[in-house]
């Protein structure tokens, strides 16, 4: 069997298996921390930053990724805080606006509170998650695909930008992505820099469940495990 | 060559060294490093080797040639001992004199002596110059006794004897007890204390540990890290060794800039010549202790200054930073415990083993010790290395060593610490060189860049030079550092060209704060700080280009239109041969007139006019 | 590149993927930039995979995935070069050659490049050519340099 030790996220004591990430023990038990580029059973890069928590140590806090930081006996979490809501709101704002074409960034958007976004609209085709990476070199082995140049060079390609030999066409790095869910209708578009109606009357009844999973509407390969049971008739 | 193989031989081999140099009645002391270097030092030292072999006082002088002694402005340097006589701005044809007049006879050579800038005087001796007086050159004092691609120099003057010592008689334990009481901390930046870094890789599980040595100086204007590896790489070899018995490790890894060609080569030779005398390899003075060294160049990647990153350089790969929820010291190179420190912590480390830990803790401020070497830049009328004592405050080093503004104004700020750092206003300027004290006023030594601004400077521009230098630096893989720094520059250059908005002040420092917070890694954690501090401490410059669309320090482009005056201007055409883009017309003697649409305000016109008649609105 | 060269680059190195990025410094030490062969030549030599070595050459500034110009300018535009005036170094190359810096000019004799710090910041605005130092640059020295090299080719050019 395997080891289990005590965590304690946002005052629940949890026990959870050595190895385990922080942000995986708590949506084991239906404390959702808000996150965008985790795989579920793939290595984490810690590079959306959304599922960011408070790690108290030695009385002093410390905002972390909770995908990266690995339960240990004792840790105190707080994935909640008016600290990190207000952090994990700029981060999504800063995602929203570069890629408000896509219904998932909407999706956590709005479960992160932004109502107006501040900077100009950019309908970029690419927010890298690098979800599609890790899938095809993570699970599949292949490295056919990987991050390519630095900064905002940074894109995901094959090498020398063309089709790789590598590649088996399984499909799965664009059933990850997800930049392939349609948006909603709303004014997405440069010079109407705010979410859609909708998402606002959505957001009352999120401010009231805050720390629960609230099932949002990630689409087909995209869902967190928690509740499959709600994915399978998708809504439109 | 015959092995050092106890300290016995050390010693004696030293001392064979020291005789056999005491033939030389006087020592030239020439300046070979980079910045001499660009100045023609080489073809200095040839012609004055050449002259003295003329002159047949071969056997008599020695010549020197050393690293970089800080005082590059006034390059090629030479110093002649006995006397301490300092000549600058030296070239080739300057020889035949200096041997002849000042070697042979004794007799000063006026015009090359240096001219104090401030008061007007010539100086006879390097100690005398304020830029020198001032100072506490513990490290760079070193430089000019050796040259760093003879190993013997560095044995001469007691090199190696600090790690005999460490060998025979300290416990790995000890060791680490020195260099925490003596209150080392990190110079890369941090201000970790390095003590504390050892005491976590010499703890950690398993036999298989590192050492590595950051040269990597990827923070621009500044340059400690070139001078002092590429002037007296032994010192650092030595320091690293010292930590490599400390921690438990048995390679280290010196991680160097490939843009500083001249340290790479010195280091590679130092090793090559450790490893002939067998101070580096197996066994070594005859202890349990075997050591080696390789190097590793940098690809040029400012976030390879993180320790994560350049590990994972120093193993091939991409410079990417990891989560470092567990410390390097821990899971470093080839997820080996490693200790990482930057090449100015490694040279001080012999010295404290040398004189002790009370010694080295007796210097500096309650808790910043030692010294630190600054790269004192910009707008200045002294610039170059200066070492100063913990504790000085920026008005003695602006002002006392470096002399105040070079133009004559006022001077504005002073930018430390570089793209992590932030700007101080001259009235913060009685706050000392101290790690936590500048970090409280929202700035940071970081790794000592010092760069002074006048009058002419913009500090809105400042902000948005810094964070374009960034955004080409960030790896790209975290949200708030690639997109954050993105949008903050995007508001930067919404100010800087009159389309600024009142409430971007706000959104940039909520977007800044958050950028801090949330990063994975150092230079995104760290990037806000350009903007921060000049946006705290210069708000008003802010707030001129978004309400009055004006840049009250004339640089700003889209802010600006130039002007010939035709009172001050002698229609000499200097300006329209200069411009590029063929925008400044007239005929021959005649006061040219700027054609407005064609004028990309480039402001070339404006440097090249003796007149300052190009003027800005 | 040549077969030889690359063969003296990789010697001792190969089937060692820690040292991609020294093999790499060399080949464009070497040549001038990274091509395409070069790059598969060494996942295959280095044990590597392919797409590690694109990520690794396209990451470090150091390389250039494209032929650079016969003489490559190099301005530093490092914090103290900066405050001195660097961007106009960079304004009156790039207006003079007819080139953006990172390209190569139509005629394959420059490439301007700027780099964040030489470490001859006492002595800024500091440019490289090729490997010569130039110090307390100004626009006008600048443009002197510029004009002395293409006065250089063009001799070359008779010569032949």
């Amino acid at each position: 069997m395997t080891e289990k030790v005590s965590v304690t996220i946002d005052g629940a004591i949890i026990r959870a298996p050595k190895g385990l990430s922080i942000l995986d023990a708590a949506l084991d038990h239906g404390i959702c921390i808000p996150h965008l580029c985790r795989v579920p059973a793939i290595s984490d890069l810690g590079a959306c930053r959304l599922c960011i928590v408070e790690h108290i140590q030695n009385g002093r806090s410390k905002v972390t990724t909770s995908c990266t930081l690995v339960v240990k006996e004792g840790m105190v979490i707080h994935s909640n805080t008016e600290k990190i809501k207000r952090l994990r709101r700029n981060i999504a704002e800063l995602l929203v606006a570069e890629a408000p074409n896509s219904r998932a960034v909407q999706d956590v958007a709005m479960r992160c509170g932004v109502k107006e976004v501040r900077y100009p609209f950019r309908n970029n085709n690419c927010i890298l998650c690098g979800r599609c990476v890790r899938i095809c070199t993570g699970r599949l082995g292949e490295k056919a695909i990987g991050f390519v140049g630095r900064g905002m060079d940074r894109r995901v390609v094959a090498p020398f930008d063309l089709k790789s030999k590598l590649c088996r066409e399984c499909g799965w790095c664009s059933d990850l992505c997800p930049m392939t869910m349609t948006p909603c209708g709303g004014p997405m578009h440069k010079g109407q820099e705010r979410l859609c109606t909708n998402c606002e009357s959505k957001q009352t009844s999120l401010d009231q469940m805050t720390g629960y999973c609230v099932a949002c509407y990630f689409g087909k390969g995209f869902q967190c495990e928690r509740h499959p049971e709600r994915f399978t008739g998708i809504e439109e | 060559m015959n092995k050092i193989h106890s300290l016995d031989r050390l010693r004696n081999f030293r001392q064979g060294i020291i005789d056999q140099r005491k033939k030389f009645a006087a020592t030239m002391i020439i300046c070979g490093g980079t910045g001499c270097q660009a100045s023609r030092s080489k073809d200095v030292i040839e012609a004055i080797q050449n002259e003295l072999a003329s002159q047949g006082l071969t056997e008599k002088v020695h010549v020197r040639a050393t690293g970089c002694h800080g005082f590059c402005e006034q390059g090629p340097i030479l110093v002649i001992e006995p006397g301490n006589i300092f000549y600058c701005h030296l070239t080739p044809e300057d020889a035949q004199e200096i041997v002849s007049k000042t070697i042979q006879k004794n007799e000063i050579i006026e015009r090359l002596q240096y001219k104090d800038p401030v008061s007007g005087n010539r100086i006879l001796t390097e100690a005398e110059i304020p830029f020198y007086r001032a100072q506490n050159r513990l490290l760079l004092s070193m430089n000019r006794l050796v040259n760093p691609g003879d190993i013997e120099d560095y044995i001469a003057i007691g090199g190696y004897s600090a790690l005999g010592k460490t060998l025979a008689e300290l416990s790995p334990d000890a060791v680490i007890q020195e260099i925490t009481a003596a209150g080392l901390r990190g110079r890369g930046g941090g201000g970790f204390p390095t003590g504390k870094k050892w005491t976590e890789t010499r703890n950690a599980d398993g036999d298989e540990k590192y050492v590595i040595c950051n040269a990597d100086e990827g923070d621009p204007g500044a340059y400690m890290d070139r001078c002092v590896l590429e002037g007296n790489p032994h010192l650092v070899i030595e320091g690293m060794m010292i930590g490599a018995w400390a921690v438990g490790a048995f390679k280290g890894y010196i991680y160097v800039r490939n843009e500083y060609p001249l340290a790479v080569k010195n280091t590679r030779i130092a090793i090559q010549q450790a490893r002939d005398l067998g101070i580096l390899g197996e066994n070594i003075f005859g202890s349990s202790f075997s050591f080696d060294i390789e190097i590793a160049r940098g690809g040029g990647a400012f976030v390879c200054g993180e320790s994560t990153a350049l590990m994972a350089s120093i193993e091939g790969k991409v410079g990417e930073p990891r989560a470092k929820d567990v410390h390097t010291a821990v899971d470093g190179l080839w997820h080996k415990p490693t200790t990482l420190n930057n090449v100015e912590t490694w040279a001080n480390v012999p010295a404290i083993i040398h004189n002790g830990s009370a010694w080295f803790a007796a210097m500096g401020s309650k808790g910043s010790k030692g010294t630190k070497i600054l790269a004192l830049t910009g707008h200045i009328k002294n610039t170059g290395l200066v070492e100063v004592e913990m504790g000085t405050t920026l008005n003695s080093v602006v002002f006392d060593i470096g002399g105040g503004s070079s133009d004559g104004k006022a001077v504005k700020a002073v930018q430390t610490g570089g793209p992590s750092g932030g700007c101080l206003p001259v009235d913060k300027f009685h706050l000392p060189v101290d790690f936590d004290e500048l970090y409280a006023a929202g700035s940071m030594i970081g790794s000592g860049g010092f760069v002074v601004m006048g009058q002419n400077t913009c500090m809105v521009d400042v902000a948005k030079y810094f964070l374009t230098f960034l955004q080409d630096e960030s790896c790209g893989k975290c949200v708030p550092c690639r997109l954050g720094i993105d949008r903050m520059l995007e508001i930067v250059t919404d100010i800087t060209e009159g389309r600024g908005k009142p409430e971007q002040l706000d959104l940039l420092e909520e977007l800044g704060a958050t950028t801090s917070e949330t990063s994975l890694c150092g230079l995104g954690k760290t990037a806000a700080n350009p903007a921060l501090s000049t946006l705290r401490y210069f708000r008003e410059e802010y707030e001129a280009h978004i309400h009055n669309k004006k840049c009250p320090a004339g640089m700003c482009q889209a802010l600006i239109t130039y002007q010939i005056d035709s009172e001050t201007c002698t229609a000499c055409g200097a300006c329209m041969t200069a411009c590029p883009y063929k925008a400044i017309t007239g005929e021959k003697k005649q006061i040219p007139t700027i054609q407005l649409e064609l004028c990309q305000k480039c402001g070339i016109c404006r440097s090249e006019c003796k007149f300052e008649s190009i003027q800005v609105n | 590149m040549p077969q030889t060269t690359l063969d003296t680059i990789l010697d001792g190195r190969r089937s060692q993927p820690h040292q991609l990025i020294e093999v790499l410094q060399d080949v464009q030490a070497q040549n001038g930039y990274i091509s395409e062969e070069a790059m598969r030549a060494v996942s295959k030599e280095l044990g590597v995979t392919l797409l590690e070595v694109y990520r690794v050459a396209s990451f470090y500034k150091a390389f250039s995935l494209s032929p650079r110009g016969k003489n490559v300018i190099t301005v530093c535009t490092g914090t103290a070069c900066h405050v001195r005036g660097a961007k106009l170094l960079i304004n009156q190359a790039t207006a003079q050659i007819g080139v953006e810096t990172g390209k190569m000019s139509a005629d394959g004799l420059f490439t301007i490049e700027n780099v964040n710090c030489l470490g001859a910041c006492a002595l800024g605005p500091v440019v490289t050519t090729n490997t010569d130092y130039h110090h307390h640059m100004s626009p006008g020295k600048m443009r002197k340099l510029i004009k002395s090299y293409q006065k250089n080719n063009k001799e070359e050019a008779a010569n032949e």
